[in-house]
């Protein structure tokens, strides 16, 4: 019995994160899907506009009609598994969306920083972008000892300069250029 | 027969054609390896540096980059998790999982050993039978194609995943971002919104890089500790046994001759290819497994599946171009481009007028299955470094890499914003726990399913034809006996997991 009794108490803290979050994906699912169904709903109307053709009897829009009115249905199935779900299970604690980004905050970091490299990309051209977007990853991603900061200098230079010039004069492709170049 | 054979041995074994095949094995693996880049891009490559040389050894260097590049594919999907290639896109059901647990190196070997045989398989058929073969591949008609594709999606759904509802929902969506752009009969501009990112539509590599490279990489760092405190992607050590491997690959004679037949008649298929046949390969060894339950978290027999199923391909994809002067795929249609340069015409004329050639062909398929074997043997280690390389360096690479894949594909910068949007949205499903592959297969063949279904009711607007042709009925009922064996066995995970 006392054996039991730690996993008992494991098991019971698990259960709490389990509803926790089954709670929260059942709402996210739900938005997901109705956010979807809202959007194909329009595009199901917008493709009922396109021109029919007197050489067959499917138009342009009939494939992605056929297409949209099927992903409605599966939409509408998911809302309505994830709805039992949702009101199955208990309420949320309070701060699981705080929680939730703090323990995200890396992948969310990186993400920010790659939507700024590929907005950088036309601006600064491929090889500056592509440094900064190196150097400042790997500082976030936790480098710090001088020995690991001069790698990934190496490494930024490699795969930004490096690469440019791979492209740009073995596979005559060239990467965009900037105003610097 | 044997004249001609001898004639293009002769041919081959120069040691000018060794040393541009053994450049070009090497080539396919690497470029296969790296995400966004496909053998297709590494084909279009080496094409013009073929323009010199004689035709047999031009077209045999290509098909060591084709051969090499169905290997290569693995590399990423076990290591990484992200496919190289659209035909690998199945092996990183298992593959990666075993790399995860500790294995990467038995995932390796076993894919490679088992990518081997595949086209040693698909080049020995390809030897006997590419005549025969090819007049049953042709025969299929557009209500055939588009039964295929069914067959293939409701296959893809219904294997990944812990929802059939969800893999139906994303290979659904893969199907309909396909329609994104000009419709393919009548070149109509469709959902673009007057945005010139949206006229082209998505590319598929486009959506396969964004959809697994960006979403897998961003899963990859939001373990904050294990990332900040430079740890690896494979944290045990590795070891590399590929003695023991080909023991193991050896033990599963039927799954690896199965997958191999699947490669070889998919390949066949003009337009399936590769990526259908991986996953068929796979479905087919779940079948038949008597422990379904293990694939998908590192079963050997899904590695081996998978990558013999794709491998087979490059043999099958040559089967209809040689005997008919049709292209199985992309690849197949540079293959032919870089003959045609040469001035040598493709069709049914081409083994009569081009014996020595054709004979060639087939044993540089051969030549070029033993030599990716060897590369790979000799520089898995090398790839196997991979794994100590930490994450804070591998992230930020391969996202490099991932931009500069979708960049080059035509030299578009929207195509780089598509690849955030995609990579945003592939992130929001799979945290969702939607699977991502049938996504993506989705997009690959919607414009095939589409085209097959207006040509079949242009052809004749009697919509029964479907279920009257007999080989577009034998796809449609597999279709539903896959969709009834997925929910049965879902229904009996169900029950055994309920509590008594």
């Amino acid at each position: 019995m006392s054996s039991q009794a730690p996993s008992q108490q494991t098991r019971s803290s698990d259960r709490v994160v389990d509803t926790d979050t089954r709670r929260a994906n059942a709402l996210a699912h739900l938005l997901l899907n109705g956010a979807l169904l809202a959007l194909f709903g329009a595009l199901f109307l917008r493709a009922g506009a396109l021109p029919s053709s007197m050489w067959e009897p499917l138009g342009a829009g009939s494939f992605p009609r056929l297409v949209l009115a099927c992903l409605m249905l599966i939409n509408l199935g998911i809302m309505a598994q994830e709805w039992r779900h949702y009101r199955g299970a208990p309420s949320a604690a309070a701060g699981l969306v705080k929680r939730w980004l703090w323990r995200h905050r890396l992948a969310l970091g990186v993400l920010a920083l790659f939507a700024l490299y590929i907005l950088g990309v036309p601006l600064l051209g491929f090889r500056l972008a592509s440094l900064t977007f190196l150097v400042l990853v790997q500082l976030a991603l936790g480098v710090r000892r001088p020995r690991s900061l001069a790698i990934a200098a190496a490494i930024a230079v490699t795969f930004s300069f490096g690469l440019d010039w791979l492209f740009r004069d073995v596979f005559i492709i060239s990467l965009p250029r900037g105003p610097f170049s | 027969m044997t004249e001609a054979l001898f004639a293009g041995m002769d041919q081959l074994f120069t040691l000018s054609t060794m040393i541009t095949m053994l450049l070009g094995v090497v080539a396919g693996v690497i470029a296969a390896a790296i995400p966004g880049f496909t053998i297709t891009m590494a084909i279009v490559l080496t094409l013009p540096l073929t323009f010199t040389m004689e035709p047999l050894q031009g077209v045999a260097t290509m098909l060591a980059v084709y051969v090499g590049g169905y290997s290569g594919g693995l590399i990423s999907a076990a290591l990484l998790g992200i496919p190289g290639t659209p035909s690998s896109v199945a092996t990183t059901f298992d593959a990666f999982p075993m790399a995860r647990s500790g294995q990467p190196g038995r995932a390796l070997a076993l894919g490679i050993w088992a990518s081997f045989f595949g086209a040693l398989v698909s080049a020995i058929i390809l030897i006997i039978a590419a005549p025969p073969l090819a007049m049953i591949a042709v025969k299929l008609g557009a209500w055939e194609y588009f039964s295929l594709i069914i067959f293939a999606m409701t296959v893809v759904a219904s294997l990944v995943g812990k929802s059939m509802l969800k893999g139906l929902m994303t290979g659904l969506l893969g199907l309909f971002i396909a329609t994104v752009g000009a419709d393919p009969m009548m070149g109509v501009a469709r959902f673009t919104f007057d945005f010139e990112l949206l006229a082209n539509g998505f590319p598929f590599l486009v959506v396969l890089i964004g959809i697994f490279a960006v979403s897998q990489l961003l899963q990859e760092v939001e373990d904050a500790e294990q990332t900040k405190h430079g740890k690896q992607l494979i944290t045990a050590k590795v070891a590399f046994k590929p003695l023991d491997a080909l023991r193991e690959t050896l033990a599963h004679p039927v799954n690896l001759i199965r997958s191999s037949l699947v490669g070889v008649f998919i390949g066949a298929v003009p337009g399936a290819g590769g990526s259908i046949a991986n996953l068929l390969a796979y479905d087919q060894a779940k079948r038949a497994s008597k422990t379904p339950e293990r694939f998908g978290t590192g079963a050997p027999e899904g590695v081996i599946a998978s990558e013999s199923g794709n491998s087979a391909t490059s043999g099958g994809g040559l089967i209809p171009m040689i005997a008919l002067g049709i292209p199985g795929s992309a690849v197949d249609a540079v293959l032919m481009a870089s003959l045609m340069v040469h001035g040598i015409g493709i069709g049914p004329r081409l083994i009569l007028d081009h014996g020595d050639l054709v004979y060639g062909m087939f044993m540089a398929m051969l030549l070029a299955a033993f030599m990716v074997l060897v590369v790979c043997l000799f520089s898995m280690r090398f790839f196997l470094r991979v794994t100590d390389v930490p994450r804070s360096v591998i992230v930020p690479v391969v996202l490099v890499c991932c931009v500069v894949g979708a960049f080059a594909l035509h030299n578009r910068v929207t195509d780089i914003y598509l690849l955030l949007g995609v990579g945003i949205f592939g992130y929001i499903l799979s945290k969702l726990n939607y699977p991502l592959a049938p996504l993506v297969l989705g997009v690959i063949l919607g414009p095939i399913a589409e085209t097959n279904l207006r040509r079949a009711l242009m052809t004749d607007e009697n919509w029964t034809l479907f279920f009257t042709r007999p080989i577009s009925l034998t796809l449609l009922l597999l279709a539903a006996v896959s969709v009834a064996f997925a929910i049965r066995h879902r229904l009996r995970q169900r029950h055994a997991t309920r509590p008594a």
